[in-house]
């Protein structure tokens, strides 16, 4: 099969006897930063068209910022991006479109209430009238672009009645519908089953194999050795290693992902009182997740590694309520435990901070005062109901203090303060109500390195005073500096599970993106 | 409990600190004062106070005792009843179309109670106030339950109200007991009995919001309703409250207007949901929830109203009573707004002095 590629891509540039760089997408320079944060800075890099490229990094390494950038969603500071010889205008998704960029991501999601056919066609015109829509055309043509994507589902159904791995495909027929030159495909495979995934993948070569270039930004690494021409590893917003598929073994990738770096751990107490068991899930079940077992002990930070879509941040929200679960047992405490809401949960003793602070943490306009007290208010009520200012007070500035939250006073709204005082101030917010479980979804996810050690610092204080803490972390540096144990999802289960001593990326991030087996 | 770093560069305000006996040397007043010049509402109270003496001018009666009794402070309570409600739905991210014409069906239904079925007065205010707030519970169950929009759910009942009130009062129903008219009828210190049922929902409203647990979650629901979620808050149970308080409101409006009417008539009030949304906008309630307090809306009721029936005083033709009401309620959306982006541009300076001033954290800073 590889032999039948290499001609067809020969066949390739001997018809179309251009100048190489005609014939190429062309990054020079480019740069983007977050605040002091750099994270792209790639100063040239080439990707002729009429291959697949893999581009494989770990999370933050800078792969979805550079995608972006190529599609108009991300605007850098500096550089271009030259798509066949014409000049790419930065930040500016139309016009990126119009040079046949689509991309398929999360970031363009799709319209649940809209039905499959108008999803695929939506943004264009799918009939020869100006503004009456001809449905017959439209299914259709939808049709045709499902048939492509060997989706077998009614073009006239409602988007949200189909599953992920639906949805999924859809994306990609869509960005198919677009005839594009250049296909990105973030991760385009992590919903699929094998079977899809297939499928998928023969796509993308034949993409290829029709002149356009397939950027396929990958975290199962033998998915992406299969379908690349070439493979691209980018670290800390660098492209480090740009292999051929006979170089890019699974342990060279994972080498050049993790880079030379040493996973420096400072040291972090025993968990003190072993053998009590703070929280025990037994075949645990949701939708795309388990059956699991874990347990945590009180006293000790339990980290959950995964790739995106492993059901990391899944397990949090069932353990909290917010998700359904659909099989297994919980115990908090001893006690059975199953919540039927977040209220439940708080009620029993469980804290989350979320992933998400802007979006599911954070009152911005409400003072810093209301958002520490937030889940701990009835209690500091008189008679659970009636707030008293000074003792209100009191707790706030208390609990500032003690999160070490930096601010002129606690009355002043919470979006004044930055990144990492923000998130400390959410941290605060279960500090204030001291729950026997607190679950931490990528705790220092936007804030600098300062802060990070702070957080850090406030997670082992609570620790010791005999919390059991939950930590969702895509940064593995933080879960070998903060955990006891690590347990790695794949898949929605768990594919390894890592006492201190047995912490190394190569065995976390083997044991989550390489299908057969634990490295 | 230490001052969190005063000196701290992530403060907001690093270069600008008071002098340590700046805050001790102001008074309680002075402070009282400088809170209220600084709060959100003042220009709404300035804008009745002005609007009030201009209407005077030109018409002396318009401040008169009997005025002043009715139609100011009937329509005062009114208004400002329904406000205080429909606040509620605001913050809570939500609104309530229903108030309006819920108030017109509780006018003739508690007439009919009244007069028609012979229930005693008392009773008949606990069944329409009653009335009110199953209608809210609807309204929540429908919102929380079935996930409808509230615009639409209170649509529902906006219109069907309507209708409703005519099917039970083709004709209007008088009222002869001297109890129910003693509503708006008669005073207590010169002040109409309807009045002082205003200002106890007003207190007890606001008290409700901001100095108990549950009013402080409205906010949390209408500012970030996931966050709030996530903090364990009982976000469904809340939001049904908020509409039964408010339904509730428009069965005490419907008798108040009842009373006033000394009849059931349908079709009595019209537009006044509208009012009421008004009311909540023109104290600072922000229609996109987590905003507002219950002293700007009874300060936006008190000036819809005081240019309502001051047109009225000084012979202004009734379409342009709509017409003023409409630009108020624009210059108060517009003043609020650069307002917000003032504040934002010069970094909240006034708010972050006062708060330091204000906070334990501030104090312990200034009387070592």
């Amino acid at each position: 099969m590889r032999t039948t590629r290499k001609l067809a891509q020969a066949d390739l540039t001997v018809a179309s006897s251009v100048d190489a760089g005609e014939q190429s997408v062309l990054f020079t320079g480019i740069r983007k930063s977050y605040g002091p944060a750099v994270v792209l800075d790639v100063d040239e890099l080439a990707l002729p068209f009429g291959q697949v490229v893999g581009l494989v990094g770990e999370n933050g390494a800078g792969k979805s910022t550079m995608m972006g950038s190529m599609a108009g969603s991300v605007r850098p500071e500096d550089g271009s991006i030259r798509i066949a010889g014409q000049g790419l205008p930065l930040g500016d998704p139309l016009q990126a479109q119009e040079l046949g960029v689509a991309m398929v991501s999360q970031e363009f999601p799709l319209v649940g209430q809209l039905s499959v056919a108008e999803n695929l066609l939506l943004g264009r015109r799918a009939s020869t009238h100006r503004v009456i829509v001809d449905r017959r055309a439209m299914n259709a043509a939808a049709r045709g672009m499902l048939a492509r994507v060997g989706l077998d589902v009614s073009p006239r159904r409602r988007v949200d009645s189909l599953s992920v791995a639906q949805r999924q495909l859809i994306e990609l027929a869509k960005a198919l519908g677009r005839s594009p030159h250049v296909l990105i495909l973030d991760e385009p495979t992590s919903a699929l089953g094998p079977a899809e995934s297939q499928h998928v993948l023969e796509l993308a070569r034949k993409v290829a194999e029709e002149g356009g270039l397939v950027i396929f930004v990958g975290h199962r690494l033998n998915e992406v050795r299969d379908v690349s021409d070439r493979i691209v590893v980018m670290r800390n917003g660098r492209v480090v290693a740009d292999l051929a598929p006979g170089e890019a073994t699974e342990q060279r990738l994972v080498r050049e992902m993790v880079g030379e770096e040493l996973a420096s751990a400072p040291p972090i107490g025993e968990p003190s009182s072993d053998g009590v068991v703070a929280f025990q899930a037994d075949g645990l079940e949701a939708e795309g997740l388990g059956p699991l077992d874990l347990a945590v002990h009180a006293g000790e930070v339990l980290g959950i590694a995964g790739l995106m879509g492993s059901g990391r941040s899944r397990l949090l929200h069932v353990i909290m309520g917010a998700r359904p679960s659909t099989g297994g047992q919980m115990r908090l405490g001893g006690r059975q435990y199953s919540p039927r809401s977040a209220a439940d949960a708080v009620t029993a003793g469980i804290g989350l901070v979320p992933e998400d602070r802007k979006g599911q943490a954070l009152l911005a306009d409400a003072p810093i005062r209301w958002n520490v007290t937030l889940a701990a208010l009835r209690r500091l009520a008189w008679h659970r109901l009636v707030i008293v200012g000074r003792t209100e007070r009191r707790a706030g500035t208390e609990i500032v203090a003690r999160a070490r939250v930096r601010t002129r006073s606690i009355e002043l709204p919470a979006r004044s303060l930055s990144g990492g005082n923000q998130q400390r101030m959410i941290f605060g917010r279960w500090m204030a109500v001291r729950p026997k479980l607190l679950l931490l979804d990528e705790p220092t996810r936007g804030v600098d390195v300062g802060a990070k050690a702070e957080i850090y610092r406030l997670i082992e204080e609570e620790r010791q005073e005999g919390m059991a803490i939950l930590v969702v972390s895509s940064e593995l540096e933080e879960l070998f500096s903060i955990c006891h144990r690590i347990i790695v999802l794949r898949r929605g289960r768990i594919a390894a599970e890592l006492h201190r001593s047995e912490f190394s990326k190569e065995r976390v991030i083997g044991a989550a993106a390489i299908e057969q087996g634990v490295a | 409990m230490t001052q969190p770093a005063t000196a701290d560069p992530e403060a907001p305000v690093p270069t600008d600190q008071l002098p340590a006996s700046a805050a001790g040397a102001r008074g309680a007043t002075a402070r009282v004062l400088g809170r209220l010049a600084d709060s959100p509402e003042i220009g709404i109270i300035l804008a009745v106070i002005a609007a009030f003496v201009v209407f005077t001018a030109i018409n002396p009666l318009f401040s008169s005792v009997s005025e002043l009794q009715d139609p100011l402070g009937i329509d005062l309570a009114g208004f400002g009843i329904l406000a205080v409600g429909e606040a509620l739905t605001i913050i809570t991210g939500g609104i309530d179309l229903s108030v309006g014409s819920l108030t017109a069906l509780f006018v003739v239904l508690s007439a009919w109670f009244n007069t028609t079925e012979h229930i005693p007065v008392f009773f008949t205010i606990v069944l329409t106030v009653g009335a009110g707030a199953l209608w809210g519970l609807w309204h929540g169950f429908l919102i929380t339950r079935l996930g409808i929009a509230p615009f639409v759910a209170t649509l529902v009942t906006f219109i069907f109200a309507v209708g409703a009130d005519e099917a039970i009062a083709p004709n209007p129903i008088p009222i002869h007991s001297s109890v129910f008219l003693a509503v708006t009828g008669n005073t207590v210190a010169k002040i109409p009995i309807a009045v002082l049922v205003f200002v106890v929902i007003a207190i007890a409203v606001w008290f409700f919001l901001e100095r108990t647990y549950m009013g402080r979650q409205l906010y949390a629901i209408g500012g970030n309703r996931e966050a709030a979620r996530l903090a364990g808050i009982k976000i469904d149970r809340r939001v049904v409250l908020a509409y039964m308080i408010s339904g509730a409101c428009a069965g005490v409006v419907g008798i108040i207007e009842a009373s006033r009417l000394t009849s059931g008539t349908a079709d009595s009030v019209s537009g006044w949901e509208l009012i009421a949304i008004a009311s909540a906008v023109i104290g600072g309630v922000s229609l996109i929830g987590g905003q507002g307090r219950i002293i700007g809306v009874v300060a936006g009721a008190a000036l819809l109203v005081v240019l309502r029936d001051g047109l009225v005083a000084v012979n202004v033709n009734a379409y342009y009573q709509s017409m003023v009401v409409g630009v108020v309620l624009l210059v108060a959306l517009v003043t609020d707004r650069l307002r917000v982006k003032r504040l934002e541009r010069t970094g909240s300076r006034r708010i972050a002095r006062r708060a330091a001033s204000d906070s334990p954290a501030g104090a312990a800073g200034k009387s070592p």
